[in-house]
């Protein structure tokens, strides 16, 4: 038996998640603020650091689309190259964790016995820690800066695409195409790489997508206690951070850039949750 | 079943020493003297050196942990650079908040959650399972601390319906100590001033906290519940002419349930990362706060002992719920 | 068979996690539980072993001994749990103070070591000094615990004669003697933490010159380099607070009963220290045997509002008597409440840029000269709303020898041209360390957002790095910084407590923190502390300061109005820049 083909299935699953009118919504999302972050550079009324004095929290205006903060930044400007930070840390910190993931859980489930026991207790203990409290300590002790933030991150979440891995290769490990591979003297290399990977793509994409919102999520909330990004960055979590004082006299310093990333952590959640109807057939009726 | 209880404990004990391991290994990461943090900046260079002698700090880190785990035996967890206390006795002081607030948020969960799933299962594709999983939605994509911040602002600062930031009001005083947890020791003490008090400063943390599990909740109900009502028993006790009520009541809640609970378990650990932001916003003096003053200042010995503990708390929970599970219900240990 | 079980099996399976979490709770709760009992080992060890005091206070390697034993051994004792345990006395909300401030910067309540501005405001209402400022009316040096006092000179010596006041008394009742003035200065001078330069290097005194020829009376002698005006102020400050030797004595635990002052108070003024709870607040009850006029506010609770917002909420709701720290913006938006009365002094403080002087390119002094000259004063009063003035000198509106002179304004072409000067590379990287929160009326963040755009202009690249105040005055107090912002407070109103800091690297303070050696700055500030004739000293500083403007290593920014803003109904509420503490609760009173 030979591997599943690629093609037809793409064909199938673009019509599925075509009628997944939510998901079709999130990928709207997400492509919208993809486009908006490429751009940030040409279409933002001023520079994101450029500070104006004079108009120091002024409220949204036609000069200032979203108003201006304490410094008389604009912060439409600055959220748009925040959208380029929040979407650079979720990829990073996926590729990072899903790769070193994937990796070790394919190794535990392909090997087994001594190595699977060792590394799944191993994605206990990293289980056992609330992830905040153990990537703070992670940021704390490498320094508060983005990159240690999305190190952090990236240390805390890679356990769970190991055991999804693991789960996967333990089912494919024993069906016939892999025997069947095995048995014309395939390197175990060879096995993982062409045949079992494949087919465990689906719900590591479904992972990878709720994964993208809930890292935005936590590396802002890092960067809001002063674990992340530093200012004058314009991240979304350091702009809530800076307008925190004003949230109730000058709302608007805080509220975009909560609303932006609400709407960029929905966008990860709705094709999220789409991905899995499509691949999930017992709810798919 | 006591084999599974001693499997389980094994497991556990595993873990703990693996959190163990990768704390001390944190700290080691540090770049930061403890011995001169410790003794402040007009400490001189002997003086150092007699202190991490003292604390060990000179002898290969193999050694060091041996003893960090002979002390960790002891239950002494060393002392905190920035209190200059024992940690254990810090964590005394800021691990009941955390547990009172983690407790009220879990209600809020439990309370808003499951039957908001359990209505929008049975209304599929109605108006009012789009709202719930709106509401699940936002409730998993929202900025803890943004809602936290607009949440006092408004409730607070412009309404005045509720208590500010903090666990009771300034002017009044904390209960005796019995658990720590403010509502309960005032309802132990009779006091109901006091209890309303704390109760009232408890909502919007717990309300804050609250709303990322219930959303979670609410999804796992909603799925779990969708399941069984596709499965074939449901099916047969409709046609044998149950009405519906009933079959919701009797069948499919009840065998909804169990996913249900594990995730209830599961978000524990949720919890306790949402309160390091809303304890910050709330100036709530829990094991989040102390977790982050910690860190901010580098004070490596507490930071170990908050991981530590917070490390325990998850799998502890976990781990008797399934205990507890099997103790019930045995076809559990098969699994 | 229908899978699944019954619901109670379920509802059961819940008690049993309840039942579970709260056996996991007691034992968790039970470390503080029997500290009550603890206590009294503790004292019982103190007080039979009283060789170990007397021999740590005999050797002069004292404070390396007590340093490097307190952590154990405090980790044994556990008197610090104590307070906790036990529930205060009700007190009403009306005869109750709640004052509400960041208290971030709090980590002691001994007066021998605190010196950060949470820890002697409280410091200030439980303990009395010798001699203090009557609060509100000016530099004049007034009697507390001393009813008089002459300064002689003595050979190579000045002599200062302290005469106690003989009704003057503990909290505990016992009166306030000549022993306890002595062992009180002697202990700040051995515990030797970050006050205790006051009373060695500023008044130049040593546990030798201390000394009671009668029951009644303290004779303190400093060389006659020392200006006896100079030592008196400093004597004003908290470091030289008076503590009970008996009840210390008998509770010195292993570190000198540092960290037992942090629960228990043992000192002679209208407050006592009934609770601190950590990083929520500091309860200070009435001294019910106060031996001046009783305070009329039963208690006093300083509340730790870190978020500034909720400082704001606070007073407006009400829940709070006086916040401390409002932001210009805030001020704002609180005129016109007819509850909240706004009261805005002009702080003492200097809000400035240290620049370390050993760290390239703030090495080369036109380097510094050229980030004075790429700041824009007049955009950071914009951002304080105009609550502060321009000030670019050491010395503070108000003191002796300030001179007003402002020779910096936003000149990048100059700016540039010194950096070109310098040789220094385009795009140097400059760490700029700054602390979180709020300082002195705006966030520190902001502000330095604003000094990083300015000196981005110039052509050098400015990294921010925020830290936690206590963190970042570690990294300071250890030369480690490169570039900061910080805000300096004078400890007593005369020039020399900013001179000195400023511009004299052996007196261990700002200027060495920023590793800036300048014999000129040192001798300048030497001559000028010891000149006992105004017209003369006042010459001297103008000089000094003219030298430190240009060679130091510091930008002086602004000189910011403090604004407190108080409940309508607390009369009797003085702001006194100039005194410690600023605040005195115990003159204040409450209506309905």
């Amino acid at each position: 038996m030979a591997t599943p083909q690629t093609a037809t299935p793409l064909r199938l699953f673009t019509r599925r998640f075509r009628k997944e009118t939510t998901a079709v919504i999130g990928l709207v999302i997400i492509v919208v603020f993809v486009i908006l972050a490429v751009l940030a550079g040409l279409i933002s009324p001023y520079p994101p650091l450029e500070q104006n004095i004079p108009a120091s929290l002024q409220p949204p205006s036609v000069a200032y689309l979203f108003g201006a903060d304490k410094l008389g930044r604009d912060i439409f400007s600055r959220i748009l190259h925040g959208a380029r930070i929040s979407l650079f840390t979720g990829l990073s910190v996926v590729v990072m964790a899903s790769s070193v993931g994937t990796l070790v859980g394919a190794i535990a489930g392909y090997l087994g016995g001594w190595w699977d026991e060792a590394i799944m207790r191993l994605t206990d203990i990293f289980f056992a820690f609330p992830s905040l409290i153990l990537a703070m300590a992670i940021a704390g002790a490498l320094g508060p800066s983005l990159q240690n933030a999305l190190i952090a991150v990236a240390v805390v979440s890679w356990p769970i695409y190991a055991r999804l891995m693991r789960g996967q290769v333990l089912v494919l490990r024993d069906q016939e195409f892999v025997q069947a591979a095995r048995a014309i003297g395939m390197s175990n290399l060879r096995i993982l790489l062409r045949h079992i990977l494949p087919n465990t793509l689906s719900p590591l994409l479904v992972q990878a997508s709720f994964d993208m919102g809930g890292t935005i999520l936590a590396v802002s909330g890092l960067s809001f206690i002063g674990f992340g990004a530093q200012p004058p960055t314009p991240e979304w979590g350091v702009m809530i951070s800076e307008g925190r004082n004003y949230i109730t006299t000058q709302w608007w310093l805080t509220f975009f850039p909560a609303f932006a990333m609400l709407l960029v952590v929905t966008g990860f959640n709705l094709v999220g949750d789409g991905l899995r109807d499509i691949l999930d057939p017992r709810l798919n009726k | 079943m006591t084999r599974f209880i001693i499997r389980r404990m094994g497991g556990l004990l595993f873990v703990m020493l693996g959190v163990s391991l990768l704390t001390f290994f944190l700290a080691q990461m540090v770049p930061v003297d403890p011995a001169a943090t410790a003794l402040g900046a007009n400490a001189r260079e002997e003086q150092i050196a007699a202190y991490r002698a003292q604390i060990g700090l000179d002898k290969p880190a193999t050694v060091q942990y041996v003893i960090y785990m002979g002390r960790l035996l002891r239950g002494d967890l060393g002392q905190s650079i920035r209190t200059r206390r024992p940690v254990i006795d810090d964590l005394g002081d800021y691990l009941p908040a955390t547990i009172e607030l983690s407790l009220a948020a879990m209600l809020v969960a439990v309370l808003v959650g499951i039957p908001l799933g359990v209505i929008a299962s049975l209304h599929r594709n109605s108006w009012s399972d789009a709202l719930a999983r709106m509401f699940a939605l936002v409730g998993g994509s929202m900025p803890v601390f943004y809602i936290g911040l607009l949440a006092l602002g408004i409730f607070w600062r412009q309404l005045r319906w509720l208590p500010g930031p903090g666990r009771l009001d300034s002017a009044i005083s904390a209960p005796p100590h019995i658990s720590g947890l403010y509502t309960l020791d005032a309802a132990l003490a009779g006091n109901w001033s006091l209890l309303t008090n704390a109760v009232g400063h408890l909502i919007l943390p717990a309300l804050v906290l609250g709303y990322f599990s219930a959303a979670v909740l609410l999804r796992m109900t909603r799925s779990a519940m969708l399941e069984v009502l596709g499965q074939d028993f449901v099916r047969t006790a409709k046609a044998k002419g149950l009405r519906d009520r009933v079959v919701v009541g009797r069948h499919v809640f009840k065998n909804a349930l169990p996913p249900v609970l594990t995730t209830v378990g599961m978000t524990f650990g949720s919890l306790l990362s949402g309160a390091v932001l809303t304890e910050t916003i709330f100036s709530w003096p829990g094991l989040g706060r102390y977790a982050t003053t910690s860190v901010t200042t580098l004070d490596y010995p507490a930071v170990m002992g908050v991981t530590l503990v917070a490390a325990i708390v998850y799998p502890l929970v976990n781990t008797l719920v399934d205990i507890g599970y099997s103790l019930i219900d045995p076809r559990v240990r098969v699994s | 068979m229908r899978p699944g079980m019954s619901t109670w099996r379920h509802g059961s399976a819940i008690a049993l996690l309840t039942t579970m979490l709260l056996a996991i709770l007691a034992a968790c709760g039970k470390p503080a539980a029997p500290a009550t009992p603890k206590a009294a080992p503790t004292t019982a060890a103190a007080t039979t072993a009283p060789t170990v005091p007397a021999a740590t206070q005999a050797a002069t390697t004292a404070p390396t001994a007590a340093a490097t034993t307190a952590p154990t051994a405090a980790a044994t004792t556990a008197p610090t749990a104590a307070p906790t345990a036990a529930p205060l006395p009700e007190v009403s909300r009306a005869d109750t103070l709640i004052y509400a401030k960041d208290l971030g910067d709090l980590i002691t309540l001994d007066p021998a070591v605190a010196y950060e501005f949470s820890g002697i405001l409280p410091v200030g209402q439980i303990y009395e000094t010798l001699v203090s400022f009557n609060p509100g009316k000016g530099s004049k040096v007034v009697p507390v615990l001393a009813e008089s006092w002459d300064i002689k000179k003595d050979g190579e010596q000045w002599a200062l004669t302290f005469k106690l006041n003989p009704a003057a008394t503990f909290a505990s009742g016992k009166p306030v003697t000549a022993d306890d003035v002595v062992y009180s200065l002697n202990r700040a001078i051995t515990i030797n933490k970050s006050p205790a330069f006051l009373l060695i290097d500023v008044c130049k005194l040593t546990k030798e010159g201390i000394s009671t020829p009668t029951a009644g009376s303290v004779v303190l002698k400093i060389p006659n380099t020392v200006s006896p005006q100079v030592c008196l102020s400093v004597l004003t400050f908290s470091v030289a607070a008076v503590v009970e030797k008996a009840t210390l004595e008998a509770n010195l635990g292993s570190d000198q009963g540092e960290s037992w002052l942090n629960d228990h108070s043992a000192g002679s003024g209208p407050y006592t220290l009934a609770r601190w709870e950590r990083s929520v607040s500091v309860t200070m009850d009435a001294n019910p045997s106060y031996w001046g006029t009783a305070p009329a506010i039963k208690r006093v609770i300083l509340q730790n509002t870190p978020e500034l917002a909720n400082l704001q909420a606070a007073i407006e709701t009400g829940d709070a008597d006086i916040v401390d720290g409002l932001s210009g913006d805030q001020a704002k938006a609180l005129e016109g409440n007819p509850d909240v009365s706004l009261v805005k002094g002009l702080d003492t403080q200097l809000a400035y840029v240290g620049m370390n002087a050993t760290k390239a390119p703030l090495d080369k002094a036109d380097v510094r000269e050229a980030i004075r000259y790429a700041i824009n004063y007049d955009d950071i009063i914009t951002l304080l709303g105009g609550n502060a003035e321009t000030v670019q000198e050491i010395l503070p509106i108000g003191f002796l020898g300030h001179t007003g002179t402002k020779p910096f304004k936003q000149d990048i072409a100059k700016a540039k041209a010194l950096l070109t000067k310098a040789g220094v590379a385009a795009d140097t990287e400059i760490t700029f360390v700054v602390a979180t929160g709020t300082g002195l009326g705006i966030e520190w963040a902001t502000l330095a957002a604003k000094l990083k755009n300015d000196i981005e202009k110039i052509g050098l690249k400015v990294t921010i790095q925020q830290i936690q105040g206590s963190e970042l005055l570690k990294l300071y107090r250890a030369q480690d910084t490169q570039m900061m912002l910080y805000g300096w407070g004078p400890d007593f109103p005369d020039p020399d407590a900013n001179a000195t800091p400023f511009s004299n690297y052996e007196a261990k303070s700002l200027a060495w923190r920023n590793s800036w050696n300048d014999p000129k700055a040192i001798q300048m500030s030497k001559d000028a502390a010891v000149e006992l004739d105004p017209a003369k000293r006042e010459k001297l500083y103008k000089t000094l300061i003219d030298y430190v403007q240009h060679n130091g290593p510091f930008a002086l920014l602004y000189q910011p109005t403090q604004i407190v803003a108080v409940r309508s109904n607390i009369k009797g509420f003085i702001f006194d820049p100039l005194d410690t503490p600023k605040e005195s609760f115990w003159l204040m009173s409450k209506s309905k």
